[in-house]
């Protein structure tokens, strides 16, 4: 199941801060509840771990992370995350490309295009659900980030700080379900 | 042939009976296989593939056997070392039980826990941990036999998706005529991957008895013993120590006559535990991973002269079988019953071919109702007789009278082999017609036309083809496909009968007892039928593809007339004369000449026990294995009346009704109930069903939320009539009818569909026919802003 | 694993009680614990109605309730219909119009329709069909089962038993 997701966002932080936060994966990571960065294999390459509920059962996705491409010039960074799940419940893979663009008042303007790839039991919801559950989930994400990006304290110490508690893809899938009905422009 | 009705008493055919078998369903009694329930039994679930195509690297149950109350988890090296890791299928391919090297479809069987209760099981299959190294997938069947095609079958020694080609008919001619003719139409038409969906989904409960040795199974099975014996040769038990109980079964559409791996896994559980073992599979897995129904896609060309008189056929079909070839069908027929798609016409020639394929999907292909690929082969006719006659600007009832089979015509052999045993197509048309008030439909439709509104009418003609059958050209697995009756009156007049068949809803309990009554004049409540037990039942190949009325009935009515015989030479000793001098009435044997001279027939059964002539064996019974001499040809017009939404592309089904020919009716209210159940699967399938899989093999539709079954508000009120065209080679005239509303209706409704659409150049439209489907056409032909 | 919790309720006019875990679910207390097993699964997204029971006077699909919230209520299941030996309208209809093939939606048909018949008891045949919206059914095509209930509708109206 091939899922395209094209998002811009606002930051209100200066452009390079949200580079600095942007190209680091150990970064990233502390955006997205219940993921987390195991090892840095090399400059490129990472391993990490998403933890996903759904109801009562906890899938554990493991898998790789690697920059393909960045470019602290133009902001653009293109990243490709893949996992399978530990009990072997699926997998999924997502290349982003992200841009970042300086605007006025010390405010950055985020693009990004994903595309994600679901095999397995989740994919059988369809792309309605899935669409809805990657929409979400990217708004806590941005949500979380700008709360990270306003912290004093250094990227590294909040890494280590990072929450593991499992994503909840069931409330997800709610609040998806509900997202069908109730469209928001 | 016609039937001397019995009073309503005695309760014979054409008695519209209430059913016996309703009384338990009624107070929540019906005993199905989950409610089976033994001492001492634990339960089974199955942990399945997220992967449609992936090498199966490892299996880790380590944490799920030290789960409190899991006793076993058994994986596909467990079976193989008991050569149990494959099983035949019902058609020379054989199918993982569960998955050694590699994994084929999503939901596919890899390992199976067992556990105290079914709550445990299931928490323990969260905990098995199973490596996969995916692999490129095919979903496709197109693109099945590409030169870059992944090949799926590492078992197999021909290393390529392509299953089977199979050909009948006259090449030759057919090219012939085809070259000659002024006329040519043509129509691709996909009748799409579906599931059956019983409500009651598969299972069994396994209980292997140590003590004893006697391994039992209560099983959802449609064919017990055919099961029972396949478990014999499979799994190497001794078949008398085998016994099969296919219990009260809630639905079958021929989803109940494979033997799914859950059930070799139980029986292999229980062999090894001693303790009975069930497993019940939940609707997600019976829509993902048992036989589902179709996925054939045609194409067929009519040949006909200026004025729509049809010549010739040539028709030409893709089949996806998915990852094994588990489709169930007699064994000479690797499209089933597919070629007789020449349908109620009088082809001259034809040609049909066939191509099998698999791709990474659930295997099967034949279930739903379909005898065997009629389904499609009647959609596909159906539909090119549309095509035709839309192309030929001529009504579609009068393009199809000109070319009907003729009733002189029978017993009528096609171009492509069947010999159908007796028709009146064109009577049963213009009891549609009648019934639907077609012309005044017709100008109905002019009017609306003229105003911008879209209505339309569907005619659906179909001959189809059930019984199977004779012995020379039908056997499963080997076995042949005759059917079996016995029949026991006991000295107080009363009856019990076991049947080879194996009801699930269909009304044996009462039908059955009908026959008899018809027969023996005992009175059809004084007559117990049971099916489904192989240790009491004779021999028998199942119920499915309409075949228990033709073989198992026709075997009941042979049985009667052999204990009529008997009864005749009793009632001679008892009225002191010679058989010659006895005539059969309405229950009684009586003296020609001197009515008032008679036995009845429970006087007679009473003699048998107490009072039987010399020489002469006590008793009144007899066992009939019947051999059909053909297979049976019911037929109808079906007509759908639709009006659509111009804004939303919504269909309305306004009226439909249904004309069906099955010979001699046992019970018309259980032939009705049995129309009314196919046709709302056919509109099922028309408008709203898709097995689906995205092109990383992940499948769309497999739960209830996504494959939908009408509920009461969508389904249409159906009207319905009938015709009666005996077959004249049954005992007693009858034909099958259980699928002919599945095998008729998908055309009609999309005939209708299609024909509420002709005037905007639309020629056909693929099922499921859903409103955005229709919504889009409108809009490209500018009639939706 | 959770602690188990006891359960109060009465079912079909009996009181009873059991020590059950909290995530057991209605259906599954129903047909192992109580041993009834008119009630059925179909499905597991509570999409079929085949699992329908009374609760407190009202339907619902006892696969989408647990046990636990059962506590200190009223159950009615199929197995409760017949008074005194006598069969409820609702099942005798189905019996004389035809109502059932297979019989697996059967129970939770007439739940459904026993609740209906009490909301509305003249109901139209598009309420009778609104009404079962909920049960699935495979075999009728719901036509003979539209009949039953206006059979039962017309039975109680004479006053036969409630």
């Amino acid at each position: 199941m091939a899922i395209r997701i094209e998002k811009s966002f606002r930051v209100q932080q200066p452009a390079e801060r949200v580079w600095a936060f942007l190209s680091d994966p150990r970064r990233i990571v502390t955006c997205v509840p219940g993921a987390k960065i195991t090892e840095q294999v090399d400059e490129h390459n990472y391993k990490g771990s998403i933890s996903v509920k759904v109801g009562p059962s906890v899938t554990d996705y493991k898998g790789e992370v690697q920059i393909l491409r960045s470019d602290p010039q133009a902001y653009e960074i293109e990243i490709l995350g893949k996992g399978s799940d530990v009990r072997g419940r699926g997998s999924a893979s997502v290349k982003m490309q992200g841009k970042l663009k300086a605007l006025d008042a010390g405010h950055t303007e985020v693009t990004s295009i994903s595309e994600l790839n679901i095999v397995g039991i989740l994919a059988q919801m369809g792309a309605r659900v899935i669409t809805e559950v990657s929409n979400i989930m990217f708004g806590q994400f941005t949500t979380n980030l700008a709360t990270r990006l306003a912290e004093p304290a250094g990227p590294t110490e909040s890494a280590a700080e990072a929450e593991t508690k499992p994503l909840d893809a069931g409330s997800l899938a709610w609040q998806a379900a509900k997202g069908v009905f109730r469209r928001e422009s | 042939m016609t039937i001397e009705k019995t009073t309503p008493e005695v309760g014979g055919m054409g008695h519209s009976l209430k059913r016996k078998e309703d009384s338990r369903f009624i107070q929540g009694k019906g005993n199905y296989v989950d409610d089976v329930h033994l001492p001492g039994m634990v339960y089974g679930q199955m942990v399945r593939s997220p992967y449609a195509h992936a090498r199966l690297k490892s299996i880790d149950s380590e944490k799920a056997r030290q789960l409190p109350g899991v006793l076993a988890v058994i994986t596909g090296e467990d079976l193989a070392k008991a050569n149990l890791a494959w099983m035949p299928t019902l058609f020379f391919d054989k199918q993982m039980v569960l998955a050694t090297g590699k994994v084929l479809f999503q939901s596919q069987e890899v390992a199976f826990v067992v556990a105290e209760d079914q709550y445990t099981a299931a928490d323990a299959a969260e905990l098995v941990e199973v490596e996969y190294e995916e692999l490129p997938v095919l979903v496709d069947p197109h693109k099945a036999t590409a030169a870059d095609a992944p090949i799926l079958r590492d078992d197999r020694d021909e290393k390529s998706n392509h299953i089977f080609h199979w050909e009948v008919g006259d090449k030759g001619a057919t090219e012939t005529a085809f070259q000659s003719a002024p006329v040519k139409a043509s129509v691709h038409a996909i009748s799409q991957r579906c599931h059956p969906a019983p409500l009651e989904t598969c299972g069994c409960v396994a209980d292997f008895n140590k003590a004893t040795e006697k391994l039992t199974v209560y099983l959802t099975s449609q064919a017990p013993h055919a099961h029972r014996t396949l478990f014999a040769l499979v799994g190497g038990i001794p078949e008398q120590n085998i016994r099969v109980v296919s219990p009260d079964i809630g639905g079958g559409f021929g989803n109940k006559v494979p033997i799914y791996p859950g059930y070799v896994c139980a029986v292999v559980a229980s062999l090894t535990l001693g303790r009975p073992v069930k497993w019940i599979e939940t609707r997600s897995e019976n829509l993902q991973s048992t036989g589902f129904a179709r996925d054939y896609h045609m194409t067929a060309e009519i040949a006909a002269d200026q004025n729509g008189k049809v010549k010739a056929l040539r028709v030409k079909t893709l089949a996806d079988h998915g990852a094994f070839n588990a489709a169930a069908q007699p064994t000479k027929f690797p499209a089933g019953l597919f070629s007789v798609c020449t349908g109620s016409y009088d082809f001259r020639s034809a040609f049909c071919e066939v191509d099998g394929v698999y791709t990474n999907k659930a295997p099967g292909g034949i279930a739903y109702r379909c005898s065997f690929r009629i389904t499609e082969a009647a959609y596909l006719i159906e539909r090119a007789m549309d095509v035709l006659a839309n192309q030929l600007k001529m009504d579609p009832a009068e393009l199809r009278r000109k070319n009907y089979i003729q009733p002189g015509q029978f017993p009528y052999k096609t171009a492509l082999g069947w010999t159908y045993d007796s028709g009146n197509y064109e009577g049963a048309l213009n009891k549609a017609l009648e019934m639907v008030s077609y012309a005044q439909l017709r100008k109905e439709q002019e009017e609306k036309r003229k105003k911008g509104e879209l209505m339309g009418i569907g005619i659906s003609s179909f001959t189809e083809a059930v019984g199977a059958g004779p012995a020379h050209t039908f056997d499963i697995a080997g076995i042949k496909m005759f059917d079996s009756a016995e029949i026991r009156v006991h000295p107080t007049g009363k009856a019990i009968c076991r049947m080879g068949t194996k009801s699930q809803g269909q009304g044996h309990e009462t039908t059955y007892a009908q026959i008899v009554a018809q027969e023996l004049g005992i009175p059809a409540s004084d007559v117990v039928v049971e099916e489904g037990d192989t240790d009491t039942a004779p021999y028998g190949l199942g119920t499915y593809a309409s075949r228990s009325t033709p073989t198992s009935g026709a075997a009941t009515a042979m049985a009667a007339r052999k204990i009529r015989d008997k009864a005749k030479k009793i009632a001679a000793h008892l009225l002191e004369c010679s058989e010659a001098d006895l005539e059969w009435q309405n229950g009684k044997f009586l003296v020609k000449g001197a009515p008032s001279k008679s036995k009845t027939i429970q006087e007679i059964a009473f003699a048998a026990y107490t009072n039987f002539p010399a020489g002469l064996e006590a008793g009144l019974e007899a066992v009939d294995y019947y051999d059909p001499p053909n297979l049976t040809f019911p037929f109808g017009t079906y007509i759908c009346v639709v009006d659509i939404d111009k804004g939303t592309g919504e269909i309305r089904v306004r009226r439909f009704v249904a004309v069906d020919d099955c010979g001699n009716v046992i019970n018309p209210m259980i032939v009705q109930g049995q129309i009314h159940g196919g046709l709302t699967e056919g509109f099922a399938i028309a408008f709203m069903q898709l097995i689906d899989y995205d092109e990383s093999g992940n499948v769309q539709g497999g739960s209830f939320m996504d494959y939908l079954i009408p509920t009461a508000v969508e389904t249409p009120h159906w009207e319905t009539g009938s015709t009666c065209t005996p077959s004249p080679h049954h005992p007693f005239g009858a034909k099958g009818v259980g699928e002919s509303p599945n095998v008729g209706s998908p055309a009609a409704f999309v005939n209708a569909v299609v024909d509420a659409l002709s005037h905007l150049g639309v020629k056909h439209i693929d099922m499921p026919i859903a409103p955005w489907k229709v919504w889009t056409i409108l809009k490209e032909k500018g009639v939706v802003n | 694993m959770a602690k188990k919790q006891t359960v109060h309720l009465k079912v079909n006019g009996v009181q009873r009680e059991a020590e059950i875990e909290p995530r057991l679910l209605l259906v599954h207390f129903i047909r192992e614990q109580l041993g009834l097993t008119g009630t059925h699964v179909g499905c597991d997204t509570s999409n079929c109605g085949a699992c329908t029971v009374v609760l407190d006077g009202k339907t619902v699909k006892s696969c989408t309730v647990f046990a636990v919230q059962t506590d200190g209520g009223e159950l009615l299941t199929v197995e409760g219909l017949m008074k005194d030996g006598k069969l409820h309208p609702l099942q005798e209809g189905f019996k004389q119009e035809h109502g059932l093939q297979c019989g697996f939606c059967t129970p939770g048909m007439l739940m459904s329709t026993y609740a209906l018949l009490r909301k509305n008891a003249h109901p139209t045949e598009q309420d009778i069909r609104w009404g079962i919206s909920g049960n699935l059914c495979r075999c009728t095509g719901y036509q003979n089962i539209v009949k039953a209930v206006q059979y039962a509708a017309g039975k109680l109206a004479e006053g036969g038993p409630q």
